[in-house]
């Protein structure tokens, strides 16, 4: 049987608690390239991402503690507290006009438009994360892309409708499909 | 709003949810109904689960290595300043180690969130007058702990459909496992629903006979528990079989055994 990768996420996040930097390091080499990934996905700017994983990291060190009542995997614990400090930075620049610096070049795109998971990758993701992966590609494009939009980009239905340049009904509608074909495939993997 | 008679709702509320598309006063009300009801929380968690994959195999982008060492700095700021702080009211107030020996034997670092506030005031200057506030804190938390549980396991059991029907947790403070229904299925009043511990390379084991109540509790004991890596519930004669055979009767629902260290 594999080991559990959470196991040593969930150790590290232990040792942190207990405010033992090492630790903190340790965690940081095993995650830092994820979630940087993330913020990068969100923010599309390499010095707003490199803020927010920093911001994030020192939060995890004043936190961890708290990773323990939260009952989630690892890298979900994590990976909300990036995101929602990518979307709050975000949020800060569009209200600021400041969305030009942000970063529509081809090369950013190519590093975080990577979709397909190595094969590496994916013999050390759970199987949930295969399960879903596999499900999300037997969907229509507009349907990935308003699932991914939504989840990456905090965007509600109306804004997600701008930005897909579709009538909200017919985003509603995506959403709705993609979550019933989503439950029905996942099913067929538990 | 009984979200009981509506499980296609529920379980696209849930998956919005856990999307982020629902917003404002939908998103408020959602999480209230979390709050009060086990089955609403339990599909926003199946639901959340299922997304955390998204981050899981996202993209690696290789930070810049200026970053660990902005992060290693502030890091180590933080704690010259709280070993400072520390040391910065000597004679009356015991010494840190003193403090964490008194308080490892209280068993206070084994508290869940109550711990936070325990810590955080730890982090910050300890006077004499705040000793005397720490203990009665202390004590108040200690008080509630031991009428709360510390939920060490977690299981939400799916039928085939990937429904939430019953969510499972595990106190090993008082060897107690605590079932609640969470979906519509009843069993009728011939059969009986019977829990079984799956452990690797070994025969299923049960764990009980459910009774028929919404929220009902079994005995386990942690060595029950401990490899236990999916938990199933099947559907039997009145009364349950008898354990050592393994179930009788079709496997109804399933879930992983998540074990959460305390």
């Amino acid at each position: 049987m594999n080991p559990d990768p959470n196991t040593l996420l969930i150790d590290l996040l232990d040792q942190v608690a207990r405010q033992d930097q090492q630790a903190l390091h340790a965690l940081y080499q095993q995650t830092s390239s994820k979630l940087y990934g993330l913020a990068l996905k969100i923010v599309r700017n390499r010095e707003w991402a490199e803020d927010v994983l920093q911001e994030s990291f020192l939060y995890i060190w004043r936190s961890a503690r708290m990773y323990r009542a939260s009952l989630s995997p690892p890298m979900a614990w994590m990976g909300v507290i990036v995101r929602s400090r990518s979307l709050d930075h975000l949020r800060r620049q569009r209200a600021e006009g400041d969305v030009f610096a942000q970063d529509f070049s081809d090369e950013l795109a190519q590093e975080v438009a990577a979709d397909e998971p190595t094969p590496l990758d994916i013999t050390q993701a759970s199987q949930q994360a295969v399960a879903l992966h596999q499900c999300l590609q037997q969907l229509a494009p507009e349907q990935q892309r308003a699932l991914s939009l939504a989840y990456f980009n905090d965007l509600s239905h109306s804004q997600l409708a701008q930005q897909m340049n579709a009538p909200m009904g017919t985003v509603k509608t995506w959403i709705r499909r993609s979550l019933l074909r989503l439950r029905t495939c996942m099913a067929r993997y538990a | 709003m009984d979200l009981h008679r509506h499980p296609e709702l529920l379980d696209q509320l849930a998956g919005k949810y856990a999307l982020g598309a629902l917003r404002g006063g939908a998103r408020r009300r959602f999480e209230a109904l979390c709050r009060d009801y086990a089955p609403v929380r339990a599909a926003a968690l199946v639901w959340e689960a299922r997304f955390h994959g998204l981050t899981e195999l996202g993209p690696a982008v290789t930070p810049d290595p200026a970053v660990w060492r902005r992060i290693d700095n502030l890091v180590n700021a933080a704690a010259a300043a709280s070993r400072q702080q520390a040391q910065a009211r000597p004679s009356r107030a015991p010494s840190p180690s003193g403090w964490a020996a008194w308080l490892s034997s209280l068993g206070v670092w084994r508290l869940t969130a109550a711990a936070s506030l325990v810590a955080g005031v730890l982090g910050a200057v300890v006077g004499v007058r705040q000793v005397t506030l720490l203990r009665s804190e202390v004590s108040g938390l200690q008080a509630q702990l031991a009428t709360s549980e510390r939920i060490k396991y977690v299981a939400v059991l799916q039928d085939a459909k990937s429904n939430a029907e019953v969510l499972v947790t595990f106190d090993p403070r008082a060897n107690t496992l605590t079932l609640q229904r969470v979906g519509g299925y009843r069993e009728s009043p011939d059969r009986s629903l019977q829990l079984w511990a799956l452990q690797p390379g070994q025969k299923p084991r049960s764990l009980g006979v459910l009774g028929r109540e919404s929220l009902l509790k079994l005995t386990a004991s942690d060595r029950d528990v401990e490899r236990t890596v999916q938990l199933a519930i099947s559907l039997e004669a009145q009364g349950g079989v008898d354990g050592t055979a393994g179930p009788g009767g079709p496997v109804m629902f399933t879930g992983a055994l998540i074990k959460k260290q305390l």
